[in-house]
């Protein structure tokens, strides 16, 4: 596929994954890159670097730790991994060897929500959920190249441990131009509105910007808020779009509960704002089987067409 | 042949190591490991006070050895010892051992106290921490060692033979581990439960270098193990398995399934003294 940070055009994840650390790995001695097995964009600077790169083998656990072991001694080791095992399998290294001491360990994991037709055991619905339980973890939700790259090249200085989850990486809309300025732990406003606002993260932003514009035509005035950091949560825009407009959808590939719309609502519920509406679109409590992320984003209710329903009906 | 004086030097140290930590452990109210403690007190004391390029002095320094204690439940006898080396005050370790705000708890903790390598105590996780701080000072053309001090029972843990397959992998020569093989868990005898032997061969079939110590507790058997470790700039991993004894030189606590962790009142500990110093003349007369 033609890479490209050009607005609306595509771009893969992975290449944008391997790219960018290849760039930091060329800048700075300390960046390692290792992976348990999956390898996408690990070429280059295998390549290149290849006395800082580790293939474990499909090893999560033993990735995670020899990780830490290298952050000890001043290195700034990425990993790059499939985010269930990499939150499930490797939860407790990545808890007690990472987090605790507070070690810049970046995970870089795909196969976010129900991307990827692979089944139950394939599909990160939980992953933010366990990650923003960890104390000292920065999680993020990428949703597009431009900002991927952007958080990457960012989490070089940034203190602390560090993790992004992304879909397949194969094919990724541009959602914004080249020159966007992101800020790992605030929201980005992606667009504004009046009526109602959607906060989105991940692969949710693209279908979020499309309710926009359909809205746009319908009247309505919708406000989405790119929450790509979900934690830390960028309390203050969540406050200001509730007070703003005083309609909250949240909208995650993840289990609806503990995820984005839980840590949005623990914002609400702990400075007492009362809203009109109130709406969470997400995976429901269930093991989903196969299909294409749209398929089973319609099978239980969180595409397009389900959200926009709703909002519909709001006005 | 280990030198004689300076066997007999570790000796003195690793028997007021002993002594210290049953002094800690009867003026603490909760519980310490000790039988895990007095199995691995030996080794621990050749390694700091001989076999590892380690000193207070040290800590800032890179090229410095490496400590990962990956059988973390055993930092009250490894900050005895590191006190013995002038790391830490002795009493200060006794005034406020797992006391509020404490530097000194039942697992080391990096954050409290800098001057360690790693914060450990969840098994299985430090022999991956050891091999990732090997693989950097490869990289970076360092000579140290990593040296990593599991338990026997911590090998059941999965995680410990991912990193063993990496150690191999990398061809970290440079990298050491350490197995206290007391052949005891918290609940069980091994060799009752879970069978590891033949153990040795589990580490050749990974493609370790294996060392075996036949008794773990006898200070010129473990010298002479250590003395004849490869250079740090070979290319494959090395394991030293130590044959030792759950709870050694104390004569209620050796062997016993109930002495995997405790503590102790007044007459114990002095039946516990006791039985040290008697242990410490009988190894004197045996070099």
């Amino acid at each position: 596929m033609k890479q490209s940070y050009t607005l609306d055009e595509y771009n893969s994840a992975r290449s944008v994954v391997g790219d960018a650390i290849t760039e930091l790995g060329g800048k700075d001695e300390r960046v390692w890159l290792l992976t348990p097995d999956i390898g996408f964009g690990c070429k280059d600077f295998q390549t290149k670097y290849p006395n800082r790169f580790i293939d474990t083998g499909i090893a999560e656990q033993d990735v995670v730790g020899i990780s830490a072991g290298l952050a000890y001694d001043g290195n700034i080791p990425f990993i790059i991994g499939m985010m269930p095992f990499m939150s499930m399998r490797a939860l407790e290294q990545v808890r007690t060897d990472v987090c605790y001491p507070n070690l810049p360990v970046r995970i870089i994991a795909n196969y976010a929500g129900l991307t990827g037709n692979g089944g139950s055991t394939h599909y990160a619905m939980e992953d933010m959920a366990l990650y923003s339980s960890l104390v000292n973890m920065t999680v993020c939700a990428a949703s597009d190249p431009v900002q991927l790259r952007q958080i990457i090249e960012k989490s070089l200085n940034y203190i602390g441990p560090l993790s992004i989850r992304i879909d397949p990486g194969k094919e990724n809309r541009v959602l914004y131009p080249a020159d966007t300025v992101f800020e790992i732990g605030k929201g980005y406003l992606a667009r504004d509105g009046k009526d109602i606002t959607i906060i989105a993260c991940g692969e949710m932003v693209n279908y979020a910007l499309q309710l926009h514009d359909l809205a746009k035509d319908a009247g309505i005035s919708v406000r989405v808020i790119d929450m790509f950091t979900v934690k830390p949560l960028d309390k203050e825009i969540v406050l200001k779009a509730a007070e703003e407009t005083g309609r909250l959808v949240v909208w995650e590939d993840h289990l609806m509960k503990n995820g984005l719309a839980s840590a949005v609502a623990d914002v609400l519920c702990d400075n007492g704002v009362q809203l009109k509406s109130f709406k969470r679109f997400g995976i429901p409590q269930v093991y989903p089987g196969f299909g294409s992320a749209e398929e089973l984003y319609h099978l239980y209710k969180y595409d397009l067409d389900a959200v926009w329903a709703y909002v519909k009906s709001l006005f | 042949m280990a030198d004689k004086n300076e066997v007999l030097r570790l000796l003195e140290l690793a028997h007021q190591a002993r002594r210290d930590l049953c002094k800690l452990c009867g003026m603490y109210s909760g519980n310490i490991h000790m039988g895990g403690d007095m199995s691995m007190i030996d080794v621990l004391t050749c390694l700091f006070h001989r076999t590892m390029q380690v000193g207070p002095d040290l800590v800032q320094v890179p090229e410095r050895d490496r400590f990962i204690l990956s059988k973390g439940h055993g930092a009250a006898c490894m900050y005895i010892i590191m006190a013995q080396k002038g790391f830490f005050d002795y009493q200060e370790i006794c005034d406020t051992y797992g006391n509020v705000g404490s530097k000194f708890g039942q697992h080391p903790c990096k954050t409290r106290l800098p001057m360690l390598d790693v914060s450990t105590g969840s098994l299985g996780h430090g022999l991956p921490l050891s091999v990732g701080m090997a693989a950097s000072s490869r990289q970076k053309g360092r000579r140290n060692r990593v040296f990593c001090m599991m338990g026997d029972g911590e090998t059941c843990e999965g995680s410990v033979w991912e990193a063993a397959m990496s150690g191999h992998a990398l061809k970290l020569g440079n990298l050491v581990a350490i197995v206290d093989r007391n052949k005891q868990l918290m609940t069980s005898f091994s060799e009752d439960s879970i069978r590891m032997e033949p153990y040795a061969d589990k580490w050749r079939a990974f493609g370790w270098n294996v060392i075996e110590i036949e008794d773990g507790n006898n200070m010129a058997q473990i010298v002479e193990a250590f003395d004849r470790l490869p250079g740090s700039n070979t290319e494959i991993p090395t394991v030293v398995i130590a044959n030792t004894v759950k709870g050694k030189n104390v004569s209620f606590m050796e062997q016993q399934i109930k002495w995997h962790a405790g503590s102790l009142n007044e007459a114990d500990l002095a039946t516990a003294l006791k039985d040290i110093d008697e242990a410490f003349e009988k190894q004197k007369e045996g070099l």
